[in-house]
Formats: C-alpha cells, structure tokens, sequence
C-alpha cells in the first residue's frame, strides 16, 4: 500500500503524524483560491514540480496534480512487488470526485475560448475523470480490467470494493486500487455553498463542531486472490474480510438523522465477513465533523453497538476530508492500525454530541490487539460504504 | 456454464425519437453543425413544474429513462442502481465554474455544484422510487457503461441481487463542444450523418442520450440474453480478435453463428481501421450494422448500441441506415457489439435472442 497525503509522502511521514498527534491542516500554499485566507485545509505540502522531480521517474512528465499525487502513492503500493513478478492481468480501479478539475480550472477560460489553442492536449482533455486514471496506467504498464468510480466522498472506498469483486469472480488475480482527489477552487467553494466548511480545524465527533476541512491526497491498496498469494508466497498485510454499499434514499446530500444508511452498510460488511458487531477492535469512522454526518454516524454506532461501543476516532482532523480518496487513505490507516496494533485519536474533541453522546479514542491508544476494523466512507446521493479489515 | 444475464427492458433519450419506443423511427434526425442533440420527452407527465425547475437537462432525461426501464420490466425496486457517465451533467459542472469566477468565490448557489456530482442522478433514482440499494457509478469515457453492466453481471452470479437498473448518460454542451473540437474529438468539415462513412477525414460527429436497462436473472419476458463482456484497453488487432474469439467459444459458438455486427464505426479515420479488421473476418452472411451515424459519438454511446442491439433482436428488423453491409441470414439470433472510445477504451458484448 502506498499513501500521501497533508501529513507527507509514505506510510512512514503519515504514521509518524498520526502518533504525534500531528494535523496535516494548515494554511494552503498551492491552492489559488481567495477562500484559502480563511480556510485551512489539508493540503499535500509540495508543489507539482517538486513532486514530479521527487518521484524519480524518466518520461515525460503526467499532466495534472492528481496523477502527480497518485503515482507516488501507486508506486509505493507496487513498489512491495518486484517488476518481474507484478501480474500482466492486474487490474487498476481508481476514485476521483473531480479529476482534473484543480488544473482544468485555471486554464478554463482558454479551453473553451474557440479562437485559442489547447497548449497541452492531456491537460486540455483532463475535465474527466479518467483521464488521470490512463496516465497512471500507461505509467505503470497497467493494461487489465482498468475504470474509475466516482461516488464523491465513498469513491475509494467503492473502488475497493469492486476491485475484490472483480478478484473474488475470478476476472483476475489482483489488482491495485484507490484513489486520488486534489484540491480546487470548484469543490472548496462547492462544499463553502453548503455552509459545511469550518473556518477552525474540524472536530469530529464534538457537540460544537462546524464543518469539515478539506484536503487532498491519494492512496493505493494491493488486492491479491488467495491462489496468487500462494503462488507467490508473499506475505499479505490484513485480509478483506467485509464490504458494504448500501445508498439510502433520503436526501441529495444528507444523511437521515439517525443514520440508517451507514447503519446498513456497517451490519453487511461485519455480515459478509461471517462476524459480529462484538468481534469489531476498532472503527475508523467517516467523522466529516459536519453538523449531520457526525450525529447520524453517532446514532448509527450507538444502534450497531449498543452497550459495547468499541474504541471509534476520525483522522479527517488530520488529513482533511479528501473526499474520494479518503475510503483509500482510511483503509491505508486501517491496515496500519492492525499491523503496528494502534490507534489514532481524534483531535479538538471537548465534549460529545448531547443527542448521540459517544466518545472518541482521544489519546494514542497501543497492545489493545486490535482484529477486526471497519472503515467508513459516507457520501452525497445517500452512499454509503463500509469496508472490513482482519488481521491474518 | 455461468449463469446467463437476462435483459429485461430498454430505455432510451438520444437525437431520435426512440423513447417509450422500441423502433428506430423511418425518417431520422439529421444535423448541419456536427452535433445531433438529444430530444426531450414531455416531462409534464412525470414530475411537477416545481420539480421540472430543479433538475438540469440531464438530470431529467436521466431519470426520465430510467423511469422507464422500470416500468417496463415490471421491477418496481430495483436491487442495485449502477451508472456510467463520461462527464455527468456538464450544464451543471459549467455553471458553478462560472458562477466561481462571476461572484469571486463569494456566496454561491449549491445546486448546479451537487447536480455535477457524478453520483446526483443516481441518487435522484434512488429517491424517486424510494430505493435503498447497492449504488455505484463508473466514470471512465468507454468504459462507464461498461463497467456499470459487469458489475450488475457480476453481482446477480453472486446471488447477491436479482436484478440491477444499469444505465449511462451524457450530454454535449456548446462549451465542450468547443474544448473537443480543439481536440480533435469531431470532424473540422461539416458533414451530416448520413455522409459520416462516405467521407475520410479524422473526427465524428458528437451526439448525447441517456439508455437505461434492467438485467435480471429471470427469463421470463426479457428482450435479450447477455452472454458476456469483453474490455481491452489500447489493444491492437490481434487483441481485438482473441478476445472475440473467446467469448465466442465461452459460449461453444464460432464466427458462423454471428448473425449481426453491431459496429462503433464513427467515420474517424485515425480509428476506424479496427472496425475494419474485425468486419473482416465477419462472414457473408452476418449483417454489418453501423449506430453513430444515427446517435453521434460520446463516452456512452455504446448505450444507444445495446438499445439498438435489443431492438433488432426483438422485432428482427435492421433499420435500413443502420445497415452498413448487408448479409444473407434473416433470422438474427448472436448479435456481437463491438464499440472503441477512439481508440482507448474497447468493449465486445455478445447478446442472443
């Protein structure tokens, strides 16, 4: 697996955040949008050059910055693989929620201006969002069952999901998948016109909390069947055990208040996986911080666990909310919690929501022997997905 | 043998007056200016004219369609609602761009923002038949349909659902028009349809629509039997024909069988040299059809080609500019789809009455 994000490049720069209780949200540098003066937001700390020359690669350089951040993040996730042994077959199913909406914006005007000429047909062609997925793919040599999701905020997190479906019919043997999201001015003031953007790092889970912060980043999971594993004999870092997408038709952007959507997809992911709502360590939850999100996800966890809520935090206070790569980051976060057997706390927490009162993990929490974490990834349309991570 | 996919309703909104119909009608719509725009449905009969207000161009074709499809399957709720869209609802995706810039990202209106969220129709069917069901959508120019079928096939072999709405939809815009047509996307002379395959030039002709399906895996009164899926992505020829054949062989068929070639010809003479090679190896007595010429070119135009695909095997009629090499069988029992996205993104489907 491979990941970047506001907390840095690499497994390493993110899990050594997370144990610091480092937020990633700050000050924007990159961005052009006036709205960065008064909103932080979790923005990848290099520029598109800096992550160009970072990445090492010898070809032309990929137009856009969502292809920037993703190959850093594909090529740690196949970098575990040697380039001999990775599959002719492998599949690439990738999530964006805009694709290259962050460059396309700034040249707008020129595009669909019929007197100017496109300076950069890859760029020109990017107001898609598969655009970035095929620069990725001929990157990386990629020629297998190849498409992008796009669900908003649960995009990565479906991606995921299809991909072991593609995997557990036996279309092919693995795949590698996630997702990949900038920031732009069109989402920032898409999410700034529903008045869920906090002008103060976010925080989830609190009475007080006042929106979400946006962020950026991609990550990328290696899929692998069981047969390949043993054909290989590498060592698998969790087991998908579970995975749920269940939309509830209540609203084009809200969730019901109590949450019987994420309700629905948490029970059929630890259902797919043949378990219990007691067998589950750990939740990563979808924990926005905005006002609806977090009570219908409250009353969903509250419904689901009853008496034996399990240890539950957000990591959006740290990466930001990078929409549809934050399935694909959380599921990065989720593996780690099972490998290294801890937890990441909330920030900002003060005090919990009065009509769903449940309490986040608000200290690093380590040797809980963590087995079994869902992972949530809720979005507009009423989409909602659960993924379920195991210990092998 | 894996479980055969049934289809049990086409829905379709395009450039031709084909909705709540399953004909292509005698006289056809044509254009002058390389863009064969859809047709818009009386929406009076569907939704009210607060809700009419609300809803972008595509939004309402969309959901109109897939209305459609429904009803006449006979499906009240679906068991999974899956899409594929290149770019979703463009109106919409413009609109705020411009609205960014006019008001200097000052207070915005929301709206035209969550109709460009690619997953907004989705949930609006979801919505309007009150549904809470598996939900996806798949957005990947020639492959979002594509993708969106499979997964519906690859769900209902899992016992995982009964039946799926799949669909795609898509429009052209005069602002994308612009951007595609600097990118080499259509034909720098005007040419009308009907001239797209006597003309060499690079470029096609742009279209638009919305197709809706049903897929069950139940027999009865369905329109056609999907007997499997084949994508290859920038392959050559050689990939091309392999993944022909064996779909074919999957289903203990040959090249003889084929009854009917539904062909994405799209005039383009950078691309059109695949259609070549597979139209030839096709043999006399297999009909050779052609649709871009009927529905213009776009992400998800294979969409009017599985509608069109039902058509000709339901009422086993071949619309006569349909027709790009007549063959010799008359009853059309396989009917192979074949359809690039310029090249990129390629997709084989093999259907049987």
């Amino acid at each position: 697996m491979g990941i970047v994000s506001a907390l840095g490049i690499g497994i390493e720069a993110n899990r050594s955040a997370l144990l610091a209780k480092r937020s990633g949200i700050g000050q924007a540098r990159w961005l052009q949008s006036r709205l960065t003066e008064r909103l932080p937001l979790g923005e990848v700390p290099f520029s598109n050059d800096a992550l160009w020359s970072a990445a090492g690669l010898q070809q032309h350089q990929p137009a856009g910055r969502q292809v920037l951040l993703a190959l850093h993040a594909m090529k740690a996730a196949l970098g575990g693989i040697k380039a001999a042994d990775i599959d002719p077959q492998m599949g690439f199913i990738n999530a964006t929620s805009v694709g290259g909406m962050s460059d396309v914006e700034n040249i707008y005007s020129n595009l669909i201006d019929p007197a100017k000429p496109i300076l950069n047909n890859e760029l020109g062609d990017s107001l898609d969002c598969s655009q970035g997925t095929e620069s990725l793919a001929r990157i990386f040599g990629l020629k297998s069952y190849i498409t992008t999701i796009s669900t908003a905020c649960s995009s990565s997190a479906n991606a995921i999901m299809y991909a072991a479906r593609l995997i557990s019919n036996g279309l092919i043997d693995s795949a590698v998948c996630g997702g990949t999201d900038t920031l732009a001015r069109f989402t920032l003031n898409g999410f700034n016109s529903l008045k869920n953007v906090d002008a103060q790092p976010c925080r989830p889970f609190d009475e007080n909390r006042n929106g979400l912060n946006l962020g950026e980043g991609a990550a990328y999971l290696v899929l692998e069947s069981e047969q390949q594993l043993k054909r290989s004999g590498r060592q698998p870092l969790a087991l998908l055990s579970g995975f749920c997408n269940y939309n509830e038709a209540f609203h084009p952007t809200a969730p019901s208040p109590e949450g019987l959507g994420a309700l629905a997809a948490m029970q059929g992911a630890i259902k797919k996986a043949g378990l219990h709502p007691d067998d589950i360590s750990y939740v990563n939850a979808h924990g926005t911080a905005t006002l609806n999100n977090d009570i219908a996800e409250a009353m969903a966890l509250q419904k689901l666990f009853g008496e034996n809520m399990p240890a539950f935090s957000s990591t959006k206070c740290y990466t930001g909310h990078t929409l549809a790569a934050a399935g694909a980051i959380e599921a990065v976060f989720s593996v780690l919690n099972l490998q290294e057997d801890e937890i990441y706390p909330v920030l900002n927490f003060g005090q919990p929501i009065a009509a769903a009162p449940v309490v986040p993990v608000t200290e690093v929490h380590t040797g809980k022997g963590l087995k079994h974490i869902l992972s949530n990834s809720f979005g507009f349309g009423g989409n909602n997905a659960s993924l379920l991570f195991s210990k092998v | 043998m894996k479980d055969i996919i049934y289809m049990k309703s086409a829905s379709a909104v395009c450039a031709q007056d084909i909705f709540r119909k399953d004909t292509i009608p005698d006289t056809l719509a044509t254009t002058g200016n390389n863009v064969l725009n859809l047709l818009e449905p009386d929406y009076r009969q569907y939704f009210s004219i607060m809700q009419l207000r609300r809803m972008s161009k595509l939004t309402k074709a969309g959901l109109v369609t897939a209305i459609e499809a429904l009803r006449q399957s006979g499906i009240e709720k679906p068991e999974a609602i899956i899409t594929g869209t290149g770019k979703g609802s463009l109106t919409d995706t413009e609109k705020f761009l411009k609205s960014i810039d006019e008001f200097e990202e000052g207070t915005l209106n929301p709206s035209p923002f969550i109709q460009s969220t690619y997953n907004s129709l989705n949930g609006l069917i979801g919505l309007h038949h009150d549904v809470d069901c598996y939900n996806t959508t798949y957005v990947h120019r020639g492959f979002s349909l594509e993708h969106a079928i499979l997964d519906a096939i690859l769900q209902i072999r899992e016992h995982q659902i009964s039946n799926a709405l799949v669909g795609s939809f898509e429009e052209i815009t005069t602002q994308h028009f612009t951007i595609k047509h600097k990118l080499g996307y259509w034909r720098k002379e005007k040419v009308a349809p009907e001239s797209l395959f006597n003309t060499d030039a690079s470029g096609s002709i742009a279209g638009e629509g919305t197709f809706f399906f049903t897929l069950s895996a139940a027999p009865e009164n369905s329109l056609a039997e999907i007997r499997g899926l084949r994508l290859l992505f920038e392959p050559d020829h050689e990939a091309v024909a392999a993944a022909m054949k064996s779909l074919l062989t999957e289903n203990q068929l040959t090249i003889e069988d084929v009854d009917v070639v539904v062909s994405g010809r799209n005039g383009d003479n950078r691309f059109d040299h695949y259609y070549d090679a597979l139209e030839s190896v096709s043999l006399n007595h297999t009909h050779i059809t052609t649709f871009k010429n009927i529905s213009g070119e776009f992400d998800t135009a294979s969409g009017f080609a599985l509608w069109m695909a039902a058509s000709i095997l339901k009422n086993q009629e071949i619309h006569p500019q349909a027709l790009y090499r007549k063959g010799t069988t008359s009853t059309f029992r396989h009917l192979l789809i074949y359809n690039h996205f310029y090249g990129e993104q390629h997709a084989l489907y093999l259907l049987k009455k």
